[in-house]
């Protein structure tokens, strides 16, 4: 497995988590429980940008793994 | 025939004034209703009873139904409105340990022996006299032990753990029904219910019961104990997700040669572990 694909898979986990999150804050009833899933929700989404950013670099570094 | 045919009504009558009578006169259990209310409750049965057999008139029970119904409730006002008159009317509490020391002379006051004290208690776990620091006669006769601050439960808060604010589960499936007004209080429709039912792959009619807690979590019970349910572990494959993820950047910090791509590595990797303490209440418990 390249660093590309690894980063990809890492990648595909947390926008997994993220729909879990966008359920959770939908269905819960506390406003407390709802703001920290909701922050977690916008911290996981920076961290996808900066290795989606990343992934891009690598991407384009190792040209013949692309799309693994 | 006549006679017996008046008993009848009379009896039916009562029945129902009388409920309506211990109706006014509020909500309470029996076992914590003050002396006097229990004298009044005695008087409106046996005063009941009396005119149900004809024994005495009916004009005259109902006056004395009338002011044992009616003075009860007039002095639960009073004493609601004036704190002395709570006290003249209820009494007042003793305190019967002060400083983790027996008051003997309340103790006598309230005519207790140090046995019916002990027995008291020990019926709120109370057993040991030396973890005791205060206790109470309320004035409906129970005993309220606080015990010393070493020696009471340990809470959350003493151990320093910050724990997820939960609000109370409403019961959505009771024998196979769906019980329309909980869902609607809690904004879901039964739809939403349906579709919860097809992912555990049950029918509305095999269950017994069923929850929803305040994160929108379904638990289920089913008639058939045989049937194992799956229940559910999202929290818990969210939470473990997000570790697993952490641990994946901590790894690519460590393998890459980029200064660049280390820093952004290693920083999202500490923002995961701070996301993760700050998750940890809300998803395991």
């Amino acid at each position: 497995m390249t660093v590309a694909s690894q980063v990809n898979q890492t990648i595909a986990s947390l926008k997994g988590t993220r729909a879990t999150l966008r359920v959770y804050i939908t269905q819960s009833r506390d406003d407390e429980t709802r703001t920290v899933f909701t922050d977690a929700l916008n911290e996981t989404n920076t961290i996808i940008d900066d290795l989606e950013k990343r992934l891009q670099t690598l991407e384009f570094e190792e040209p013949q793994y692309k799309g693994n | 025939m006549q006679e017996s045919l008046q008993v009848l009504l009379k009896s039916i009558a009562l029945f129902i004034v009388v409920w309506a009578a211990i109706r006014l006169m509020g909500k309470r259990n029996l076992s914590q209703i003050s002396p006097f209310n229990f004298v009044s409750y005695i008087v409106i049965a046996v005063v009941a009873a009396l005119v149900s057999l004809n024994l005495i008139n009916l004009i005259y029970g109902f006056i004395a139904l009338l002011v044992w119904t009616a003075f009860p409730i007039a002095l639960d006002y009073l004493s609601i409105k004036s704190k002395v008159m709570h006290e003249l009317i209820n009494g007042k509490e003793t305190v019967l340990i002060k400083h983790g020391k027996i008051m003997e002379e309340n103790l006598m006051s309230v005519r207790m022996t140090g046995e019916d004290l002990l027995a008291q208690l020990r019926s709120k776990n109370a057993f040991n006299m030396a973890d005791v620091e205060f206790a109470i006669m309320e004035t409906n006769g129970t005993i309220n032990p606080y015990l010393k601050s070493d020696k009471k439960p340990v809470t959350p808060h003493d151990l320093d753990i910050k724990v997820a604010p939960q609000a109370e589960p409403q019961t959505v499936i009771m024998d196979g029904n769906m019980l329309e007004e909980p869902l609607a209080s809690l904004g879901l429709n039964p739809q939403w219910l349906t579709t919860e039912l097809d992912k555990s792959g049950v029918s509305l009619e095999n269950v017994s019961l069923g929850q929803v807690d305040s994160s929108g979590d379904l638990y289920l019970d089913l008639f058939d104990d045989a049937v194992e349910l799956p229940q559910p572990k999202v929290k818990e494959m969210l939470y473990a997700t997000f570790e697993k993820s952490q641990a994946d950047l901590a790894t690519f910090a460590l393998e890459t040669e980029n200064a660049a791509a280390k820093t952004m590595y290693a920083a999202n990797s500490q923002k995961l572990e701070d996301l993760l303490n700050k998750l940890r209440p809300y998803l395991l418990h």
